[in-house]
Order: C-alpha cells, then sequence, then structure tokens
C-alpha cells in the first residue's frame, strides 16, 4: 500500500515531541468533537473491542485498508469475517465496495493533543474511501504516540511529507449549514472510532 | 444585483433590515460567537502569540512572493502536477475548459473556493454545457437555488430551515419536509452520486506550501476529502496569498483559523495533497489503478499588484476565516449581501477593490465600514482592515475625484476655518423653527430618517471659542503647565459647556489653558471620504495655530479628534518637506483628556469631594481600540465615588461613527437601539462617554427613549464636583 512514510515511529517521531504525556487532553478534544475513544493493551485486546463493536452493529460489509503490510491487521480483519461479515482489504475490492459498505478500517499514526485530531496517511486510494464513505469509520493508533499541539504535530509531518496525502481527522463529519444546527455524517461517517493501543508489538496474538 | 447592473443600495440594506428571518439568525450568532470563539483558545497560552506568528509569517512571505510561487510551482512540478499560472478569471477559465475538453470531461464536482467564485467560474462552466455541482451542503443549497452565499464559513446564514426546505423541493422535485436531520441526509445522497459520477474534483485551497508544493484544505463535512479522492482528475485553483513557505508555516494558520471561523479546536478534516495519488476506477468494465492527474492554478486578478502596495498588501494576511464579519456592527444587521458580489463586510469591501469587481464596485459599499475596528481585535492575521478601506478611497479619491456635493462641502468649506466657522453660526441662527430645548425634534420631512428615535443636537447658541477668553482670565496664577485645548467641531460649535468642563478640570489641576483661535476641524471627515490633499492643508493650518500658543501640551477631549492629530498627522505629513518634524514635535504633545487627567490625580493625589449614584461607561470605539484607552476614564469615574457598573458589550460601537449615523440612519439606529437596551439594563443613573459624537448619539437615543438617564462627557461630570464651581 502506497504510503506518505513507511515507518512514521522510525522516520518521523521524536521522542520529545511524540509522547504519551498529551493523552488526556487528546480524549478531552477528541470527544468534544464527537470522536469516540478507546485505549486497549495490545492488539488481541483492540480485536475484542472491535468484536464487540462488530455485535453492536452488524455490518454485512466491511471495507479494511492495510492488511497487506501487516500481519495483526490481517487477523483482526480474518476475525471480523470469521464473526460473519463480509469483509474487503484487496484494493480493487475496497474500490467496489466502499459505496455500499457499513463500516471502514483503517489507520492512525498519531494524536494531536490541543485538538483530539488523528493524523493519518492517506496516500493510497484505499485508505481514504474506507474512512469516507461508510456510515462508520474505525482507526486504530499506537496510543503512546500523541504530540501536544498542532504545531509539534507539523514539525513531525514536515520530517516526512515529500509527496502523497495526509492529513488530520477530528470526530465525525459534521455540518451546521441549516440554521446552525449541528448534524453528524453529512458526506462522511457520522460515527468516527479510535482504537489506541498502547503495545503495538506485532509479536502479540492477535 | 452584480453583472454591472446598477444597484439601489439604499433599497437593498432597507430590504435586509426587513428580513426577520435573517436578523434574527445573526442576532443569535452574533451574541453567542465572541463566547465560543474564546472557548476554542481556553487550551493555548496566548491568542496574541498565536496571531503574532500567523501575522509575521505572511507578511514575510509577501515580501519575497514571487520566489516563492517559483519554489511552489518547482516542488509542485516535480512531483508530477501540471502547474498553470493564470493572470485572471478569463485566462483561467480558458485553460480550465482547454483541460476539461482534452481529458473528456462531462461532470465536476468542486468544493467551496473563493478565488473560482471571485471569477464566476461555475456560470462559465455551465455556460460551455458541463456538468458542475458544488458540494458544500449550504453552497449546493444557494447555488441550486440561485441564490448568493451571505457569509464566507456559514454561507446559508441568512435562511431558516422552511427556506431551505424549498429549494429542496423545488430542486428534487418532491415535497422535502423542513427536517434538518432528513434534509441533511438527503442531500448526502444526491452528493454522494455526483461524486462518484465526477470526472474531475475543482477545490480552492487554505494555504499552498512552498517547500514541498503541497495544498492543504479544512472542512467539516468533508467533501473536500471526497472531492480530492474519488474524480481521476483534480483541479487546485488557488490565489497567491495562499501561499506560505514551509510545511510548519500550515500550523500557524491552522492554529487559528478553526478557533476564529468556526469556534472549533480543529475542524473535522484537515486533509493535504501533495501531487498525483492513486486512484481506482472502472475502465472498459474492470477496477484499474492509475496515477490521479493533478492541475494547480495560480490566480493573480490582482493579487500581486496588491503584493507591491505597502499598505494593501496584508490582504495577504488574510485567512478567510471571516470572523471580522461575526464582530462587525454593520454586517450583523445587514448580512452580506449588500457588499460585493463574493467577499462580504470589511475585507470584503477591500478584496473586492482589489479582485473581483474593481474599485468602481469598492466605491460603492465601502462606506459600510463604520470604522469601529472590533474586526481588528480578533483577525487572526492582524489586518488593519479599517485602514485599508481608508486606504483604498484615498486612491479612489485622488484617480476620480469627489463626488459635487463633497467637493463643495469638504474643499471649499471645510479647508477654509472662515467660511466653515461662518457657516455653522449661520446653521446655529437657521435651525431656530425646529428646535427645542436643546435638540431638534421636528426636521422637514425628507430628514424624517435621522430623527426617528433619536433627536439631533442643535448648533449652540454661542461656540465655545466665543467663550474661552473669559474663561481663560480664570486660569491659575501660578501654573505648573500650560496647556493647549484642541477642541474640535462638536465640543465647539455642539457642545460647548463640555468644553468649558475640559478647561475648569484642567484649571483645577493648576494648569494654564489657552486656546489657539485659528484651531478648525481636525480633518477626519475629509479623510473619511478619501481627500488627502485637503486633509493635508487643515493639518498644516492646525500645526501651526498650536505652535504659536507655546504651549507644553495639547489636550483633546475627543478620542477621533486626539487620534487624527496623533497618528495621522506626522503620516499625512511624513513626505511633506519642511513639516515633517513640525508635525511630529506636534503631535507628540497631543494627550487624551481622560488619559491626562488619570494620570495627574494620579500623580498628585487630587481627590473629588465624593458624589452618589450609579454610573456605566460606553467605550468609543476611537479611544478603546484607536488609542487603546480604556481603563482610565473608568479609574476616573471610580474616583468621583459613584458606583460602576459595566454594561453589555460596552465596548461596541454606538452607531455614530462620523458622518455614518446621518447616512446610513437606518442602520445606525438599530445599533444605538440595542445600546440604550444594554444601558438601561444596568440600572445607571448617568451614562459616561468620553467622545463628543458618542455623546451625540447615546443623547439623541435617550432624549426620546430614556429621558431619565443622563448622557455625560467625563468631563462635565468632573467638573461637577470641582468645589466652588457650578
Amino acid at each position: 500500500m502506497e504510503r506518505v512514510c513507511k515507518n512514521w515511529a522510525e522516520e518521523a517521531f521524536d521522542e520529545n515531541l511524540v509522547r504519551e504525556d498529551f493523552w488526556d487532553e487528546f480524549v478531552a478534544n477528541g470527544t468534544a468533537a464527537s470522536a469516540e475513544i478507546h485505549r486497549v493493551k495490545d492488539y488481541a485486546a483492540a480485536k475484542e473491542l472491535l468484536l464487540s463493536l462488530h455485535a453492536e452493529l452488524q455490518p454485512a460489509k466491511i471495507v479494511a485498508a492495510g492488511a497487506e503490510d501487516s500481519a495483526v491487521l490481517t487477523g483482526i480483519y480474518e476475525a471480523l469475517a470469521a464473526a460473519g461479515s463480509q469483509v474487503y482489504t484487496d484494493k480493487f475490492a475496497i474500490a467496489e465496495q466502499a459505496p455500499t459498505a457499513d463500516l471502514g478500517i483503517s489507520t492512525a499514526e498519531f494524536g494531536v493533543g490541543e485538538t483530539g485530531s488523528v493524523c493519518i496517511d492517506a496516500y493510497s486510494y484505499e485508505a481514504r474511501i474506507v474512512g469516507m464513505l461508510p456510515p462508520v469509520h474505525v482507526v486504530l493508533m499506537p496510543a503512546k504516540a500523541i504530540v501536544k499541539n498542532v504545531t509539534t504535530a507539523f514539525e513531525v509531518i514536515s520530517r516526512v511529507f515529500r509527496r502523497g496525502y495526509a492529513g488530520f481527522i477530528t470526530g465525525p463529519s459534521r455540518t451546521a449549514d441549516i440554521e446552525r444546527v449541528l448534524t453528524l455524517g453529512c458526506h462522511g461517517p457520522s460515527r468516527f472510532i479510535v482504537i489506541a493501543v498502547e503495545d503495538t508489538a506485532e509479536s502479540g496474538d492477535a | 444585483m452584480a453583472d454591472g447592473k446598477e444597484r439601489n443600495l439604499k433599497k437593498e440594506i432597507d430590504e435586509k433590515l426587513h428580513d426577520g428571518i435573517m436578523r434574527d439568525a445573526l442576532s443569535r450568532f452574533v451574541d453567542q460567537y465572541p463566547a465560543a470563539r474564546l472557548h476554542a483558545y481556553e487550551n493555548v497560552d496566548s491568542i496574541e502569540t498565536l496571531r503574532d506568528d500567523l501575522s509575521r509569517m505572511k507578511r514575510e512571505t509577501v515580501e519575497h512572493i514571487e520566489e516563492v510561487a517559483d519554489t511552489f510551482e518547482r516542488e509542485a512540478k516535480a512531483r508530477g502536477v501540471e502547474f498553470y499560472r493564470a493572470k485572471d478569471g478569463d485566462d483561467l477559465k480558458q485553460f480550465l475548459l482547454r483541460i476539461c475538453e482534452e481529458n473528456d470531461v462531462h461532470r465536476i464536482v468542486k468544493s467551496k473556493s473563493m478565488a473560482t467564485e471571485e471569477i464566476h467560474l461555475n456560470a462559465a462552466l455551465q455556460e460551455k454545457g458541463l456538468h458542475v455541482r458544488e458540494t458544500d451542503l449550504g453552497e449546493w443549497m444557494l447555488s441550486v437555488a440561485g441564490q448568493r452565499p451571505s457569509h464566507m464559513v456559514l454561507p446559508a446564514i441568512h435562511l431558516n430551515r422552511h427556506q431551505c426546505a424549498k429549494f429542496f423541493s423545488d430542486e428534487l422535485q418532491r415535497e422535502i419536509p423542513s427536517d434538518i436531520s432528513y434534509m441533511i441526509h438527503t442531500a448526502r445522497k444526491v452528493l454522494r452520486e455526483e461524486f462518484l459520477s465526477a470526472d474531475m474534483g475543482i477545490t480552492g485551497a487554505n494555504f499552498g506550501i512552498a517547500e514541498n508544493g503541497a495544498i492543504g484544505l479544512v472542512t467539516n463535512e468533508g467533501n473536500a476529502r471526497l472531492v480530492t479522492t474519488l474524480p481521476r482528475i483534480h483541479v487546485v485553483i488557488l490565489g497567491y496569498e495562499k501561499l506560505v513557505p514551509k510545511i510548519t508555516d500550515a500550523s500557524k494558520i491552522l492554529r487559528l483559523l478553526p478557533r476564529n471561523g468556526t469556534c472549533q479546536r480543529m475542524t473535522s478534516y484537515m486533509t493535504m495533497v501533495d501531487g498525483p495519488t492513486p486512484v481506482i476506477r472502472k475502465k472498459d468494465g474492470k477496477y484499474v489503478e492509475e496515477m490521479r492527474k493533478v492541475y494547480y492554478i495560480l490566480l493573480d486578478n490582482g493579487r500581486l499588484k496588491a503584493a507591491h502596495n505597502p499598505k494593501l498588501k496584508s490582504v495577504y494576511q488574510c485567512v478567510r476565516c471571516a470572523s471580522c464579519l461575526n464582530v462587525c456592527p454593520i454586517w450583523t444587521l445587514v448580512g452580506g449581501h449588500v457588499y460585493g458580489h463574493v467577499y462580504s463586510g470589511g475585507i470584503g469591501a477591500i478584496l473586492t477593490g482589489l479582485l473581483d469587481g474593481g474599485m468602481e464596485n469598492f466605491a460603492k459599499f465601502s462606506d459600510l465600514c463604520i470604522g469601529c475596528r472590533k474586526c481588528t481585535t480578533i483577525c487572526p492575521g492582524k489586518i488593519p482592515i479599517p485602514d485599508l478601506i481608508q486606504e483604498l478611497r484615498e486612491t479612489y479619491v485622488a484617480e476620480h475625484g469627489l463626488a459635487l456635493p463633497e467637493k463643495t462641502a469638504f474643499q471649499a468649506i471645510l479647508a477654509n476655518r472662515r467660511i466653515f466657522h461662518t457657516l455653522l453660526r449661520i446653521g446655529s441662527v437657521a435651525q431656530k423653527p425646529v428646535q427645542s430645548g436643546g435638540f431638534i425634534r421636528h426636521l422637514p420631512l425628507f430628514f424624517a430618517g435621522m430623527t426617528k428615535g433619536r433627536s439631533l443636537p442643535a448648533i449652540a447658541d454661542t461656540p465655545l471659542r466665543d467663550r474661552t477668553s473669559a474663561l481663560c482670565a480664570e486660569n491659575p496664577a501660578q501654573p505648573v503647565q500650560k496647556a493647549a485645548f484642541f477642541s474640535g467641531c462638536n465640543l465647539d460649535f455642539v457642545f460647548p459647556d463640555t468644553g468649558v468642563s475640559v478647561i475648569r478640570v484642567l484649571q483645577d489641576l493648576d494648569i494654564e489653558v489657552c486656546y489657539p483661535q485659528e484651531q478648525s476641524c481636525c480633518g477626519k471627515p475629509v479623510l473619511g471620504i478619501g481627500d488627502r490633499e485637503t486633509a493635508k492643508k487643515i493639518a498644516r493650518q492646525n500645526i501651526a495655530a498650536f505652535e504659536a500658543s507655546g504651549a507644553d501640551v495639547i489636550i483633546c477631549a475627543c478620542p477621533t479628534c486626539a487620534e487624527t492629530l496623533m497618528e495621522t498627522y506626522p503620516e499625512l505629513l511624513a513626505e511633506d518637506e519642511g513639516w515633517q518634524q513640525r508635525a511630529r514635535s506636534f503631535a507628540a504633545k497631543v494627550r487624551e483628556f481622560t488619559s491626562f487627567v488619570a494620570e495627574a490625580y494620579r500623580r498628585t493625589g487630587r481627590k473629588l469631594p465624593a458624589a452618589a449614584g450609579k454610573v456605566t461607561y460606553h467605550d468609543s470605539c476611537h479611544l478603546r481600540r484607536g488609542l487603546d484607552i480604556f481603563e482610565e476614564p473608568r479609574e476616573l469615574l471610580q474616583a468621583t465615588g459613584r458606583q460602576l457598573v459595566e454594561m453589555k458589550d460596552a465596548d461596541k460601537c454606538c452607531g455614530m461613527a462620523g458622518a455614518f449615523g446621518v447616512k446610513y440612519s437606518e442602520i445606525s439606529l438599530p445599533i444605538l437601539q440595542e445600546k440604550i437596551t444594554n444601558i438601561k439594563e444596568t440600572g445607571a443613573d448617568t451614562v459616561a462617554v468620553a467622545c463628543p459624537a458618542c455623546m451625540m448619539q447615546l443623547r439623541g437615543g435617550m432624549d426620546q427613549q430614556a429621558p431619565e438617564i443622563r448622557v455625560r462627557h467625563i468631563a462635565d461630570i468632573l467638573a461637577e464636583q470641582l468645589p466652588g464651581k457650578k
């Protein structure tokens, strides 16, 4: 899968900028922007959380990006398929199915304390549409990768952003164009769910 | 209204003032906006530091804008972007139509772009048979209804849900209930089809980064993400002012734009696109992946010329957050439609003059800026919007001259002190039949709009200048200082008693006061309409008159005069051989009355005998934001022993603003009405002011609506308490 940076943790992160300290602010601001933020110990716990979400949503179709580069994601997606959904992970299949899918899953690189945003690397077409076309979008991200504010976020981004497509997502799609009444799910998803994983070592039993 | 047709601005304003739906929506919004904005900033250390950072970065960028544009072009091209510089709208449209043809484009989706609205792009594309859809919900709704946005960020703020439902029903040819959530989900479905079937996506850009050739977009709906993702071609149309040198510079915009624009710490989506990215689409029955074609069109349309104008280049500091509208007392009454075709509010007047419609259009509605400077206190880029409007007025007058009535009034009368003062004296006699008490109550019919809900003051029988020789005879025997009093026209001819109070308060401080008889109007009304040359003549007369007085300090009890004398004179005469230094020495001696007296009371320990009562204070725009004086007037009021109660929005303009209050009385009066309500709610017996123009406006309103509340200049309040004086 095409990415702005193959490994943000190695190439972009700096321990002075990307830390765990700003977690509480990240949660407070993200929640204020209607993001649903969960923190789990490891990928195994993330899988359990997704399965319980699966039971709640009962999605017929899931489009999920990033499987080709990650064994843990592949494991999680297989578990969701086993739970009874059609799960599409091939990019062409994602392109075909995303407009009618019920749930999209992708990854985020780090969070921003000041705003509750997550930074996403969306160079690939499939990484973008899984987050825009289905009514619910879930991202998995490292819980220990949070920057203080937008200024530090851009210091991180500036280390690796040479070409492609990157940005922030801060809660679900929204509009207030009619009478300034807030409505979620305007063009994009009406629910945006963040699953932050503490131990991101891929060796875990996911 | 646009398209060169002659506009009747008065009629348009009148319609807007009677649009109850819009008025309600705007007044609710402006009531909530300031606190919501501040809430968004609660987790930053200093708003001012962020504004300074943004402003500085933008100011530095415009200094070498061509170089930044070259880098941007080079970096974008290196990544495979087709780059085009368009000198104006026609140039841009020709290029765009060509690429539509080359790429077999039939269907286009757009996310909001002010630059494309500026050049009326949609109409040009539709004329060629292309199917074009705006995708921002509000923009889509307005465009299908043939309406124009009234606000850059909240395009449909002037409408309510029932009006929106009618647009939906008309467009979709079926009955759509006025349920907001239902309407939005209907629009989602309709527009989803548009996204999926479009060949080309057109976006603007909130910023373009030279260092890596990327562009950035912020939206809440996510439409820009879809426009930049689904179609096989992406066209970015951006103006030079959107360029920033470095990736990290984008953060300087992003920390302010959402907070000021929509009171959010960040919008739902912030998207950066840097060169072509993959797109997957069905081709001959099979899904294929290819690289998207990306075109950048950098639009000039007057921008590069502005970049080289020492004052106007500050428009590059605009990030299009529209917060200047949200605090503008005029926009909040009349909405965005009465301004230019595309850009509204004060900044809109400027952008219209520079970019859209040109100076003729600017001249038509530029005087809708009341000059209260409220916008300058929140603008993320710290643009001195009223000063730019002033600059453009001056440019316009220098090029086109003044209209005849103004020419007569200002060049022939105001520039000649004797004629002006003689006319004022005649006026004081001529108005006799219509005057009762101190106020004109029954003006002839054609002046009815001016006096409805407000009385206008009469010209005094004896101007201050005829009373000063007697007053100055009471100067202290052993003065500690010599002050020359610059009264300004209002204290001279309308409120001479306040002028007397000023002199008495100064004398009480053992200051010798003199009143140079050769002084005239400060020149602000002339400057206000853009006639710099006449203003220079007046400035020179006044400087000469005060030099002859030999005073240590020049006192002004009118903040507008004080600001003009202190700040405008040196700037007006900066290139005037022989006057440059004289103007600077003169300006250095000028002091505003309340701040001067407060300082003297502090220094000398002067204590006035205590008075009882409740007083509230109205901040004059020029004193509060022009001279940054707001503590001293309050300090003086408290020194009188009265209880000081703050009114709501004490620093919001009273609606007078020099000639504005008379020329646009229909707008001035609702502003005054709000002020009166806020004053009444304090329960104060007295409203104190430090500005004669505010005093004129407030007295006029109080006289008709709350005669029990006194409107007093601080000089009068202090003078009342001086021992042994009346």
